[in-house]
This record gives structure tokens, C-alpha cells and sequence, in this order.
């Protein structure tokens, strides 16, 4: 399966994998609608981490064993069979926030209002993920 | 009747039973796995609350991936008799069973004091699918415009925050002085209080119920310590679960609260594991023993004991409490040891108008924590509670905003994003 390798020394903190992340999974696809017109506002999958001259772009790793998976109690959260990739089935989701509390990197987010997981990557769904595409220094890989 | 022979046999199936099964079927693709489940089918317990709140209409627990499990399940199968010389288990119905290696996850029971009135049509407990049909059914052919629940525990507010969701008027009665004691300190409870209280339940405290009265056989009232009266459609009595061990009586099974079990999940029986709600364990930072009832452990402890009934020896860490509620608006998280008792307790806390952030530390160590309304980081402090990370040196970061991976000291943090295979 490939993944998403993370290389903290090229990343320079630009965030561009965090808007074309956050345009990829919006409803309309346009950048400009989705910072703007769209409620509730589309969330980045990915975060941009920053300290000092350190950053890094850190997204769901689909562990081997998802803990988010293993405490799902509605079944939401499986694992695809293509990809391998961990995605969360909105329809399932009742937004306990056990993946939350599972998540040892704490990268799942809530939609607060509908109660439903925000964000969670889906690794783009077995397209090349636009983090990694749109990464102008090679600081994300996917291989 | 002759006996069933099993490599493998599973007294209760919910969640440890099922994380257990899984775990065995990656590691013996062939042996025998007879799992045996009083209920007529596989549910996740929590789904209860949100299928009587209509948040969800199916109650089963990942149907999708039971085939490839290749169990021989029996429903309806209630255990009646574990022989103390053999590895052999009998059900009510007469059904014998001869294993090499067994679970028992035979989960929890209600707690129910015998209230006078509690046989009233009306008043129920909440924690199998009977009583959520039971409920449902009555629901459908009563008006139900006032629901009063006693226990301001777990079960209690999650059946509350269903009833919420109905649109029905709800009254919360607590023997404590405040909710949820043993996962919140006084001012999360205050946090969860007011949120009740906006989503227009009553709470009252430090009083209990001590008579249901009805009419014709149906509840009307439930009748409070403090003499008043309560008029009520419907009642759920929630105040606890206790571990469904009665039956084990005479089995040689060592048990105090519930099954004694070691870091194996083993029982003092070599063949006989446990694991779920039945199972007595270690706390991961008091080191006592207790029955923690959380699906995350019962996974944990299910996929453990599935290891050593194959063969391996895998040792689990020790159980600690974590918990998530919400109500309206407000989302509660909490883990460990959140009211430390007097002594070399660190505290850090932050409270803004709708958030309250408390971590609590000890020789360097996160060993609690709490969160209201700003919960996202909460699996980065409970996988540090975990994995017993010292924090003294970034203690000052662990409650700024910008706190995440990157705060943690890089080994470790390299660490775990290459648990999957990353290069950072």
C-alpha cells in the first residue's frame, strides 16, 4: 500500500497542501467558494505543524492498527479494501468523538453543528493526494 | 446430549468477544471457533441510546465482516455452568460445550435496587436490546412527555442525551452532588449541568428515588428521598452495571468484582481467559485492581486474550478510564485520574468562557485530564497517559494553542508517525 511519507527538513511551511486540501473536499471544488461560500466550511484534512524554522504537514497515518477503527462503535470508521486507507462512512457517524479520544496524533476533527467527523484524510480516495501534488519542495511523498 | 468440541469457545460475543475472534482468526486461520451470545444477534451497546435518540436504525455491530471471521455462532445461548475439573461449559438449554482454550466476556448486569414499584409498566433499565425494544415499544403506544432518569452516570447521561433528542422533557436525579463523578471534577460537571440545564433537563442532586407509583399498573409518579413527587411517563433506572459473574460461582474461577484476571488475561484457570466488562484488571496508573466497563478496553483486553489463546504472550498494559460525552453543544472528554487525591499533584488548567482544559501530572507523567468543548487534542494526552511519556520538559506547551506532534520531543515523535511506515 503506499503512504504518505512526511519530510520535516523540506517543508517550508507554506500550507499549500492545507488549501488544496481543504478545496478538494469541499462541495464545490472552487477555492474561492469554498474559503467563502460554503457552510459549514470545509476543514484541511491535513495540518501544518510550526515551530521556530521546524514545520511539517502531518495527516491520518491509516495505521496498521487504527485505534479510531478499533473504538468506532457504529462501524463508520473501516478500512478500505483497495487503498487500505481508514475512512469514515458520514452516514454511520453519531459523533461520539471515540476516534478523537483514539487518535494518538490528534489529527480527526469535528463538525460541530451536524455532529459528524470534519476531517479525517481519505488519502484522496486512490488519486496521487493533492497534499502531495501540490507540495512545491517535495516535503510530502506518496509512495 | 453430546458435547460440542471447540478449539476456541466464546462465552458472550459484544465487542471483547468479537476484537477476541479477530484477533484468534489472523493467527489460526483453521482452528474451531464456537462463540456463544445470549442476545439474537450482534450489537455494540452504545448504539442503544442513539438508536432510541434515532441517530442510527441499526444496532449490529459491523455485520459486514462477521462471515470472514468463519465462527459457529449460537444465539441465544445463555451460560449456565462452567464444570470446575474440566474444560467443559453447559448452557440452560442443555448445550455442551468442550474447549481447549476459552473467553469469558459474558459482560454487565444492571444494578437494581428493589425499589417498590419498579415492576410498573413505564419504568425500565437501559442496557441490552430487550430493553431498547422494550422502551421503543412503549414509546410507540404511550405518550411519553416526561421521562425521569435515576443516575447522573454514564448510562444515565447518554440515555438522557437521547431523550434530548426526542424532544421529551427529562429529569435527572443524582445521589451525589454533582454528575459524573468518577470522570469529571466539580467544574466539568458544572460545564455538563448547564448544558443539561439549556437543553431543558432538570437536574436534581443529592437526593434519589425511593418509590415508582402508578395507576392501573402503569407508572405516574416516581416518588423522591426528599418526600416529592415526580410525575412520570416513563422512568430508566441507571444507576450502574455490575459484572455478570453469579454464574461462575463454583467454577474454581478466582473472583472479587468480577473475573481476576493477570496482564495476560489470563484467569488463575491456564485454559480460561477474560476480558470486557466482566474482567477485573490493573489500573494502568493507580495500579488497582478494578473493572474498567469501556469499549476501549474491552477491545484492548479482547485482542490480547486473543493473542495468548493462540499461543503468544502479549501482556496488556493496565486499564484506564477514558470517557466522551456530549450534550447540545458541549463535548466532554476525560481520562485517568481526574480528582487526584491531596499530594505531589501537578495541575494545569485553562478555562475560557465555553471551554475548560485541566491536565493533571505527576513526577513528570500526564496521568489525567479533562477537556470541555476544546477536545481535539485528546488522543495526543491519552496516547502520552498511555504511553507513560514524561512531559516535564514541554509541560509549559501542553495547553497552548498551537500544542501538537511537533511539541513532542522528536525521537518520539518520529517515533510514532513511523509506527505506520513514515520517514520523517
Amino acid at each position: 500500500m503506499k503512504k504518505i511519507h512526511i519530510h520535516e527538513e523540506y517543508c517550508i511551511g507554506c500550507r499549500l497542501c492545507e488549501i488544496n486540501c481543504l478545496v478538494k473536499h469541499s462541495r464545490s471544488g472552487k477555492i474561492v467558494k469554498a474559503f467563502r461560500g460554503e457552510e459549514p466550511r470545509p476543514l484541511p484534512r491535513v495540518r501544518v505543524e510550526e515551530e521556530g524554522y521546524l514545520s511539517f504537514a502531518l495527516q491520518c497515518r491509516h495505521c496498521d492498527e487504527a485505534l479510531c477503527l478499533e473504538n468506532c462503535p457504529t462501524g463508520a470508521m473501516y478500512r478500505d479494501e483497495e487503498t487500505q486507507a481508514v475512512l469514515c462512512d458520514e452516514n454511520k457517524c453519531v459523533g461520539c468523538w471515540m476516534c478523537i479520544m483514539s487518535c494518538p496524533l490528534g489529527v480527526i476533527k469535528r463538525e460541530e453543528k451536524t455532529k459528524k467527523v470534519a476531517s479525517k484524510c481519505d488519502l484522496c480516495r486512490g488519486e496521487t493526494p493533492v497534499c502531495v501534488k501540490n507540495c512545491p519542495n517535495e516535503a510530502l511523498t506518496y509512495e | 446430549m453430546n458435547d460440542i468440541e471447540t478449539r476456541y469457545l466464546l462465552v458472550g460475543f459484544s465487542v471483547a468477544g468479537w476484537w477476541c475472534a479477530r484477533t484468534i482468526r489472523e493467527r489460526d486461520r483453521k482452528g474451531k471457533i464456537v462463540a456463544i451470545t445470549k442476545e439474537n444477534g450482534i450489537y455494540s451497546p452504545p448504539l442503544f441510546t442513539y438508536y432510541l435518540g434515532n441517530r442510527v436504525s441499526d444496532i449490529r455491530y459491523r455485520p459486514e465482516w462477521i462471515e470472514n471471521l468463519d465462527l459457529d455462532l449460537i444465539y441465544g445461548g445463555e451460560a449456565k455452568t462452567l464444570e470446575k475439573e474440566n474444560n467443559r461449559l453447559i448452557l440452560s438449554s442443555g448445550e455442551s460445550f468442550v474447549f481447549e482454550k476459552a473467553l469469558i466476556a459474558t459482560g454487565g448486569l444492571p444494578v437494581a435496587p428493589p425499589l417498590p414499584g419498579k415492576e410498573l409498566e413505564g419504568v425500565f433499565t437501559f442496557t441490552t436490546p430487550r430493553d431498547m425494544q422494550k422502551v421503543s415499544e412503549f414509546m410507540k403506544h404511550h405518550r411519553v412527555e416526561r421521562v425521569t432518569i435515576l443516575g447522573g452516570g454514564f448510562i444515565g447521561l447518554k440515555t438522557a442525551e437521547a431523550f434530548i433528542e426526542l424532544g421529551v422533557k427529562v429529569t435527572l436525579v443524582e445521589l451525589a452532588n454533582r454528575l459524573l463523578q468518577n470522570m469529571l471534577d466539580e467544574k466539568s460537571s458544572y460545564y455538563l449541568e448547564s448544558a443539561l440545564n439549556r437543553a431543558g433537563v432538570e437536574v436534581i442532586k443529592e437526593d434519589t428515588i425511593v418509590e415508582f407509583q402508578g395507576q392501573g399498573g402503569k407508572l405516574t409518579d416516581a416518588i423522591l428521598k426528599s418526600g416529592e413527587h415526580l410525575p412520570s411517563d416513563l422512568a430508566v433506572i441507571a444507576i450502574g452495571v455490575r459484572p455478570n459473574i453469579d454464574w461462575l460461582r463454583g467454577s474454581g474461577i478466582e473472583i472479587n468484582r468480577g473475573i481476576i484476571v493477570d496482564e495476560f488475561q489470563q484467569s488463575q484457570r491456564p485454559d480460561i481467559f477474560a476480558a470486557g466488562d466482566i474482567a477485573e484488571t490493573k489500573n494502568l496508573i493507580t495500579g488497582e485492581r478494578n473493572v474498567v466497563a469501556i469499549w476501549p478496553e474491552a477491545v484492548k483486553q479482547g485482542k490480547v486474550a486473543g493473542e495468548n489463546m493462540t499461543g503468544s504472550r502479549v501482556s496488556y498494559p493496565g486499564s484506564l478510564p477514558v470517557n466522551t460525552v456530549s450534550v447540545g453543544e458541549v463535548a466532554l472528554i476525560s481520562a485517568g485520574l481526574v480528582n487526584p487525591p491531596l499530594g505531589d499533584f501537578e495541575l494545569l488548567t485553562e478555562v475560557t468562557n465555553d471551554s475548560y482544559r485541566k491536565l493533571v501530572l505527576k513526577d513528570g507523567y500526564l496521568v489525567g485530564m479533562i477537556l470541555v468543548n476544546k477536545i481535539e487534542k485528546a488522543g495526543i494526552y491519552i496516547n502520552l497517559i498511555r504511553q507513560k511519556v514524561k512531559v516535564d520538559d514541554f509541560k509549559d506547551r501542553l495547553l497552548k494553542e498551537d500544542f501538537g506532534m511537533i511539541s513532542l520531543p522528536a525521537e518520539y515523535r518520529k517515533h510514532l508517525v513511523e509506527g505506520a511506515s513514515i520517514e520523517v
